[in-house]
């Protein structure tokens, strides 16, 4: 439980040290939002009234001050530009992204456990290179060339299949499902196949490690083949460490799905945030970056905790670092 | 058509589900037979493990309760069964090589996923090119229209963001004006029928239409007129200051509008075509940002900011220009390629702007497509900075626009788009041919260069600042043409809020280029304060003359006088007036080609499917 306290408190002082730093770096950002609304043409007092009646001209300390309140009040604010509250902006764009980074776990899950076992099993040396192959040059695809290639297999109208939509989320949203599941499955392969790639690899190198290890031949020992040893113990001991990077990896897409989005049209919040640091909606930003921290924070601490649960080793090894 | 498209995306989620469970149960069945067979070759294989079978029930606590319970059953199965397995196993190795029968179960289950996403594709092409080839054989008008469109307005707040994004959507659209502008940028009735103004040119009167209303069913008169133009100089809304000269106005009657001037202003009516003369509800109660209330043929039922806006035919319409097609959904797309994509797939309709040459597809493929292009007042702007240390020199600026060779400029981007030697674009009041000015050539370029004193060993190092939404190509093509002049190019790309920071406000910058595309924006060479840095008091008194002028021709010829002044003092070079390329599905009718990217009039857009 000490554990879990102190981990939360860590969680907790990182936040406030990235709030600070988001609010400082954007406030360097060259250009402000009064600007981008007044345009090429407006007299400069304009721009001015623009900034004073948005709050841009107050202190800094009281701009961060102010934000801080409504974050803990559980109010991220209302977008400069779109009028709209950040929340309910950022739940709509998360309503295409996470769906879309769900998928793409499903498929690099699928494509990274079922080769990686099947290349840490491989016995012939050529079987082996190719699936070495296979995985650097998978982790090794650029995001927006791979989707590329997908669009012109699969993508409708311009694919040599022509299955599937490739451009954009449906007016209707989740309420048309079947459309919208459609137009995520490019996108989500495209996040898969990448990331199932480096799973793969991280997969063979934990099972080959513990395939390595005297837990293996106790229990070939005890009657299990080397397949059954594998898959029945060796996967269960591989997997502290491979949901930390499947942890991890969950985290990165969320940032990492910006090209796809842009590239499938998708308007989830990769492609939001792009647009709102472009427009510098610094509120929008600002709120928008903290509650990404927020959530890649929140998986190290879930996996941490998940680590602990899985591999109960480490309890007695920090404990025993205590005594 | 909208309709069609929902159907094949539920297909391919419902094939898609398929083939998720498909290859999960193949998986399923194949590790299980891989298991068994193991099982097997262990069996026969490794006799030690095998004696040591039986002690697995001893507890291997590792092991989790299932697999223990299956372990020890199959370890009873083949300790009971020997010869079967041993059997099973040598049937197994005599077809294959012993070593790989482990393997065997991954290959099958990974050929038959694919097998089964194979058929799986092949049956969804074959039965689309059947849907395809039984299509019904009469005309169908859709009931929905999709346009794709490239810049996409944040809020729907009109009278403070700026952008034409919101000027293409929402007026005569969704927000109608005093008077209105036609396809050629000329001003005609729009909610006042007729206007007349007095000797002086400082008090105009407009005579409105009568009953007419705002989609939320209010009355709209000339209260709504007064009050509307009255907030925006109040309250310096966008653009209020381009109605140069305001004094006043105010509703005479019901129907009629004064407005007057302290002092004749040419433009007057032209800007009352555009933002300033935007006529809102005074009693309605919205969210600007979010929500519009208006009087024209649309009403916005739902805007996604950056992404798409919906809008749907308003049934209080009370005009002449009634909406043919129920609902026009406009789609916004940041990347080209996209955009493209969507055209091809049939998920947009028409595409405006399309880049030239992603348009070649569309023009080899007329039987199903259409591309044209339209004129516009976007004027490609390559700004000297007039005060800059190194480009404060005439000769160098003279120098850099015999360089640049603006054919060569437009034929790499399709060949569309027209030169232009001046500020002033042929849709605007005052437009002349001024690309003799300075026609293309490189050995006046270099003398000019070197009387500045700059050659070969000692050339003109310069940064060329501009924000990104235009792409890399044009500062590539820039640098490789002044190269021969001995003027080193940096090229800097920003955001376009970098820009505003940098270029626009603190003028800090050798050369600069922006797409221009405001109408009637020749003020800008007339003020000192602007990025330009450029200042002429003969340009100045032109214009003001022009703005005083009576008539329209009077304006004009005092305008091109100004423009030609401005050209030949260099402070810029105009790259090319860019022409919009629209592409678009055979079928659809009523789309404006000229100006769209600032005027998009879409009552009358319709789509029909083609007749097979």
């Amino acid at each position: 439980m000490r554990f879990v306290i102190r981990r939360f408190l860590l969680f907790v002082a990182a936040l406030l040290a990235i709030s600070v730093v988001i609010f400082a770096a954007l406030r360097i950002l060259p250009g402000d939002v009064a600007s981008v609304m007044a345009g090429l043409n407006a007299p400069p007092e304009r721009v001015e009234q623009l900034r004073s009646q948005m709050g841009l001209d107050r202190p800094l300390i009281v701009q961060y001050f102010t934000w801080m309140g409504g974050l803990l009040r559980g109010n991220f604010g209302t977008s400069l530009l779109t009028g709209r509250s950040i929340s309910s902006t950022v739940a709509m764009r998360a309503s295409v992204t996470f769906p879309l980074i769900v998928l793409g776990l499903v498929v690099a899950l699928a494509i990274g456990l079922t080769l990686g076992v099947v290349a840490t099993l491989a016995t012939r040396p050529a079987v082996r290179s190719a699936f070495h192959f296979v995985a650097i040059v998978g982790g090794a695809i650029p995001a927006l060339w791979g989707g590329l290639l997908l669009i012109l297999l699969f993508g409708r109208g311009t694919g040599l299949l022509g299955i599937l939509p490739s451009q954009g989320f449906p007016e209707a949203g989740w309420g048309s499902f079947g459309s919208a599941l459609a137009s995520l499955v490019l996108p989500a392969l495209t996040v898969g196949i990448i990331d199932g790639a480096s799973l793969m690899r991280y997969t063979r190198s934990a099972l080959g490690d513990v395939m390595n290890s005297g837990y293996m031949d106790q229990a070939m020992a005890c009657g299990y083949t080397r397949r059954q040893a594998a898959l029945k113990v060796g996967l269960r001991l591989a997997t502290p460490q491979l949901v930390s990077v499947v942890g991890l990896m969950f985290a990165g897409m969320i940032t990492g799905v910006m090209v796809i989005e842009n590239l499938f049209a998708l308007p989830g919040i990769g492609a939001g945030l792009v647009t709102d640091l472009g427009n510098r909606d610094l509120i929008a930003v600002q709120s928008e970056l903290f509650m990404l921290a927020a959530f890649f924070l929140f998986v190290g601490f879930l996996v941490d905790l998940l680590h602990r649960f899985l591999d109960p080793r480490l309890k007695h090894a920090v404990q025993g670092g205590a005594q | 058509m909208s309709t069609n498209s929902g159907a094949y995306g539920e297909n391919d989620a419902t094939d898609n589900k398929t083939t998720g469970t498909n290859e999960n149960e193949t998986a399923t069945n194949a590790s299980g037979d891989a298991a068994n067979a193991a099982g097997g070759s262990m069996n026969a294989s490794d006799h030690n493990a095998n004696a040591a079978g039986g002690s697995a029930d001893a507890g291997d606590s590792s092991a989790n309760a299932d697999a223990h319970n299956n372990s020890s059953v199959k370890a009873e199965d083949s300790a009971g069964s020997t010869d079967e397995t041993l059997n099973a196993h040598v049937k197994g190795a005599s077809g294959g090589k012993a070593g790989n029968g482990k393997k065997k179960g991954w290959i099958w289950a990974i050929i038959a996923a694919v097998v089964v996403v194979a058929l799986i594709a092949a049956f969804v092409v074959i039965r689309n090119n059947q849907k395809a080839s039984i299509a019904p054989a009469q005309v169908h008008t859709a009931d929905s229209v999709t346009i794709g469109l490239k810049l996409a307005p944040t809020n729907l707040d009109i009278r403070n963001q700026s952008g034409s994004s919101l000027d293409q959507v929402l007026v005569g659209n969704v927000y109608e004006g005093l008077v209105a502008r036609d396809s050629n940028n000329k001003v005609v009735p729009g909610l006042a029928k007729s206007w007349e103004k007095n000797a002086d040119g400082t008090s105009y009167t407009f005579h409105l239409n009568r009953g007419m209303n705002f989609s939320n069913g209010d009355k709209l008169d000339a209260s709504d007129v007064a009050w509307s133009i009255n907030e925006l100089m109040v309250k310096h809304y966008h653009d209020s200051e381009s109605l140069m000269n305001f004094k006043s106005v105010m509703a005479t009657d019901a129907d009629t509008v004064k407005l007057d001037l302290t002092a004749p202003y040419a433009n007057l009516l032209w800007e009352l075509a555009c933002r300033p003369g935007l006529v809102f509800d005074k009693n309605a109660n919205y969210d600007m940002k979010t929500q519009a209330v208006g009087s024209g043929p649309y009403t916005v039922a739902k805007f996604v900011p950056n992404d798409s806006i919906t809008l749907k035919a308003n049934p209080k319409y009370w005009g002449e220009h009634k909406a043919v097609t129920p609902t026009i959904v406009l789609r916004y797309f940041g990347d080209d390629n996209a955009a493209v994509n969507a055209l091809k797939s049939g998920d947009v309709q028409v595409l405006a702007p399309v880049t030239e040459n992603l348009a070649e597809p569309f023009v080899k493929d007329s039987e199903h497509y259409r591309v044209a292009a339209g004129d516009d007042t976007d004027k490609y702007v390559l700004a000297m900075n007039s005060k800059g240390a190194k480009t404060s020199d005439v000769r160098v600026r003279q120098a850099i626009r015999y360089a640049i060779d603006h054919k060569q400029l437009i034929a790499s981007r399709g060949g569309a788009d027209k030169p232009l030697g001046g500020p002033i674009p042929s849709l605007d009041p005052g437009y002349q041919d001024l690309t003799g000015l300075y026609p293309h050539n490189v050995d006046k370029a270099k003398a000019l260069m070197k009387e500045a004193g700059y050659t070969p060993d000692h050339p003109l190092e310069l940064r060329l600042t501009y924000a990104n939404t235009y792409g890399t190509e044009l500062g590539d093509q820039l640098r490789s043409q002044l190269k021969p002049i001995d003027i080193d190019l940096k090229v800097n790309v920003v955001e376009f809020s970098t820009w505003l920071q940098d270029v626009l406000k603190n003028k800090d910058y050798d050369l600069s280029m922006v797409d221009h595309n405001e109408s009637h924006d020749f003020s800008q060479w007339t003020q000192d304060t602007y990025y330009y840095n450029y200042s002429n008091q003969k340009v100045k008194d032109y214009y003001n003359q022009a703005m005083a002028a009576s008539s329209d021709s009077q304006r004009d010829a005092l305008l091109a006088k100004a423009a030609r002044v401005v050209s030949e003092d260099a402070p810029a070079d105009w790259l090319f007036n860019y022409r919009i390329t629209t592409a678009m599905k055979n079928g659809v009718t009523g789309f404006p080609l000229n100006l769209n990217q600032t005027l998009l009039p879409l009552y009358n857009v319709r789509y029909m499917t083609p007749v097979k």
